[in-house]
C-alpha cells in the first residue's frame, strides 16, 4: 500500500490531503503537523480578540482526519528527511516511512536584527496559533502593547487587541500603513479608524534598540528616533520567512524558499514541497491551489503548477472593506484614474490599455473579475470608459459544454 | 448535479429573476413583492441583469463552478463545493467576512453585505421546495435548471 506523509497543516497540508484521499482511496495518509488543532491563521485574530474559540478557526471540519482515513500526528516537529531511505525522522527518534512526501511547513515570523529583540521572551509573532495563546497570556499580564509592522498581520493583531482595551502602537517603516496594499488616501482611512479604536501610529519610524529587564523582557522599545516607548510586549509583523530549515538539513535544494520544479517536485526525489514554504507566494488560495497540485502530481496525474499571482489581496477592519490587486505603486509610464465619491473610493492603474492596478474602498461585491483582468493582461483598450463600472457583461461568454461561463469578448 | 443553464438570446431584461431572488431571500419576515423593498441593501439580488449596450442581455448568475474559485479562496471553510449535489454551500456562521471569495471569483459574482460580516452568493434557494426561485419566475425560458452531470474537470 502506497504510504503518503505530508509535513504541516495548514493551507497547502490539508488542501493536499483532502486531494490525495480523492484521488487515492486505499493509500496510508499521514499528516505530521507542529499545531495541536488544525486551523486558519487568517483568522487567528478572531481568536486573539475572543470572537472565537480553538474549534472556531478551524477551517475544516473537527472530525476531517477521521472522515478521510488520515492519521494526523499532532505537536510534534519533523526533524530530517532520509532522502535516500525515503524516511522523514520526528520528536525524540520516532520514523515515518514514504512513497511519497509533501513539504508544507508554511513561513514563520522574522525578526530584525534589533538588540535584544530576538532574545526577549516578550517578543511574539502572530502567525499561529500558539503564537496568539502566548500573547493572550501576555495580555492578562499588562496592556501596553508595542506592534513592529503595519501590514496585515500588524493590524490584524491590534484590531483584536483594541476591541479588548490595549494600549497599542504600531512603528511602521513605510509612511503610510499597510504599505503593500493601499496608497495614501485608503491607509489614511485605515489609519483613523484605528486610532478611533486607541491605537497609535508611528510613521516612517522603526525599532532600533530596547531597554530590558533582569529577565531580558523589553520594557521599553527605543526608535530610531531616540524616543522610549514602555510596553509589557511586543508583536512583531515585520515579515515572514518560508521554513525552509527541515530542507536545509536534509539536502534538498533551497533558496529563499524551498526550490520546487512545475510539478511542485522539490531535488530530491518523491519529494515535494507547496504552500508558503516555496516562498511562491504568501496567501492563502494560492497555497490551498498549491497543496492540491502537488498532491494530483503525488497521485500519478501530471499537472503542471500556473505561477502564482501574489498581488492581491482584501481587507476588512472595522468594517472598512477594501479590494487591492496588482501593483498601485508601479505608475511609471502609466495613467492613474481616481473615482472618488462620499461613500466609494476606487483607483485604476492603466498600462497599453491593460490594467496593472486596481483598489476599491468600500463596497467590494462584483469586483472579483479585476483580478483575472489584472493578472491576465487583458486588454482593455475599447472598455477604457467605463473602467470602474466593468461586469462580467463586458466579456460575456457561455462554456457550451457544462453551462459554466468562459471569457469571450 | 444541477446547474442555472443559461440562454442569453431569450432574455429581455424583465429582471422578474432578479426580485424574485431578493423576495426569496427577504429576511423582514414579510412575503409578496408589492411589500418587498427594493432599494434596502440587505435585500440585494444574488443574479444580475446586465445590458450587453447592443439591445440584448447578459444575465449573470453564480455558476456554482466544478472548480469554484471562491471555495478555493476561502480560509474558514465556510464555502464549500458539495461533491453530491454539485453546489457550493456557504456557511454564514464559519465565514470570517475575509472576502477573499469575492477578489477570486473571476466571473465577480460574489458581494459583501451590507453590514460587513457575511458574503452573498446564489445558494440555490436550498430552503425552497420547489427550487430556485428566478427559474420559476422567468416568463422567457432564459434560465432552466438543468441536469448537467459529471464534472468536466476536477
Amino acid at each position: 500500500m502506497e504510504r503518503y506523509v505530508i509535513i504541516g497543516a495548514g493551507a497547502a497540508g490539508i488542501a493536499a490531503a483532502a486531494t490525495l484521499r480523492d484521488f487515492k482511496p486505499e493509500a496510508v495518509i499521514t499528516v505530521l503537523s507542529i499545531d495541536e488543532h488544525v486551523h486558519s491563521r487568517c483568522m487567528l485574530h478572531k481568536y486573539l480578540g475572543r470572537e472565537r474559540d480553538v474549534e472556531g478557526i478551524g477551517f475544516v471540519a473537527p472530525d476531517f482526519f477521521d472522515k478521510h482515513d488520515i492519521t494526523h500526528i499532532s505537536c510534534e516537529t519533523a526533524t530530517r528527511i532520509d532522502t535516500a531511505g525515503k524516511t522523514v525522522y520526528f520528536g525524540e527518534g520516532y520514523s515515518l516511512p514514504y512513497d511519497k512526501l509533501l513539504i508544507a511547513t508554511g513561513a514563520g515570523f522574522f525578526i530584525p536584527p534589533i538588540p535584544h529583540f530576538r532574545e526577549a521572551p516578550n517578543v511574539f509573532g502572530f502567525r499561529d496559533l500558539s503564537d496568539a495563546m502566548k500573547i493572550d497570556e501576555a495580555f492578562g499580564k499588562g496592556k501596553r502593547v508595542f506592534i513592529v509592522g503595519s501590514g496585515l498581520v500588524g493590524l490584524d493583531a491590534a484590531s483584536a487587541l483594541c476591541e479588548r482595551g490595549a494600549e497599542v502602537t504600531i512603528a511602521e517603516m513605510a509612511e503610510r500603513v499597510m504599505p503593500l496594499q493601499t496608497d495614501d488616501y485608503a491607509a489614511s482611512v485605515y489609519q483613523k479608524a484605528f486610532e478611533d479604536h486607541g491605537c497609535r501610529f508611528l510613521l516612517g519610524i522603526g525599532a532600533s534598540d530596547a531597554v530590558v529587564d533582569g529577565a531580558g523582557n523589553i520594557t521599553e522599545v527605543i526608535l530610531s528616533t531616540g524616543e522610549h516607548v514602555p510596553c509589557d510586549f511586543v508583536i512583531m509583523a515585520a515579515g515572514v520567512r518560508p521554513r525552509i530549515q527541515i530542507a536545509v538539513d536534509s539536502g534538498i535544494a533551497a533558496e529563499r524558499g524551498i526550490t520546487v520544479d512545475e510539478h511542485l517536485r522539490t531535488s530530491a526525489p518523491d519529494v515535494y514541497a507547496a504552500g508558503d514554504c516555496t516562498g511562491l507566494s504568501g496567501v492563502w488560495p494560492d497555497a490551498m491551489d498549491q497543496g492540491k497540485v502537488a498532491a494530483r502530481n503525488m497521485a500519478g496525474i501530471e499537472e503542471v503548477y500556473e505561477k502564482p499571482y501574489p498581488f492581491k489581496n482584501t481587507s476588512n477592519f472595522f468594517g472598512i472593506t477594501m479590494l487591492s490587486v496588482g501593483r498601485l505603486d508601479q505608475t511609471e509610464g502609466a495613467e492613474v484614474l481616481v473615482h472618488h465619491t462620499p461613500t466609494e473610493y476606487k483607483k485604476a492603474v492603466v498600462k497599453d490599455g491593460k490594467l496593472t492596478g486596481y483598489l476599491v474602498l468600500g463596497n467590494i461585491s462584483n469586483t472579483g473579475l479585476y483580478l483575472y483582468l489584472i493578472r491576465n493582461g487583458v486588454d482593455l483598450s475599447d472598455k477604457l470608459d467605463h473602467l470602474f463600472q466593468l461586469t462580467f457583461a463586458d466579456f460575456y461568454g457561455i462554456n457550451e459544454k457544462n453551462g459554466e461561463y468562459a471569457y469571450a469578448r | 448535479m444541477k446547474r442555472i443553464m443559461i440562454d442569453p438570446a431569450k432574455c429581455d431584461g424583465c429582471k422578474n429573476c432578479s426580485v424574485a431572488c431578493m423576495e426569496a431571500h427577504r429576511t423582514d419576515g414579510g412575503s409578496g413583492v408589492y411589500t418587498l423593498d427594493l432599494t434596502d441593501p440587505n435585500n440585494i439580488s444574488r443574479n444580475r441583469i446586465v445590458s450587453d449596450g447592443k439591445g440584448g442581455y447578459d444575465p449573470i448568475f453564480c455558476r456554482h463552478c466544478d472548480v469554484p474559485d471562491c471555495a478555493g479562496a476561502c480560509m474558514s471553510g465556510a464555502l464549500v463545493k458539495n461533491m453530491e449535489n454539485g453546489l457550493v454551500e456557504y456557511d454564514e456562521k464559519k465565514c470570517a467576512a475575509c472576502y477573499m471569495c469575492v477578489m477570486s471569483c473571476r466571473y465577480g459574482v460574489p458581494a459583501i453585505s451590507p453590514d460587513r460580516k457575511r458574503m452573498i452568493k446564489c445558494d440555490f434557494c436550498a430552503h425552497l421546495e420547489e427550487g430556485p426561485a428566478c427559474v420559476r419566475a422567468c416568463p422567457k425560458g432564459a434560465i432552466e435548471v438543468k441536469e448537467v452531470g459529471e464534472w468536466s474537470d476536477m
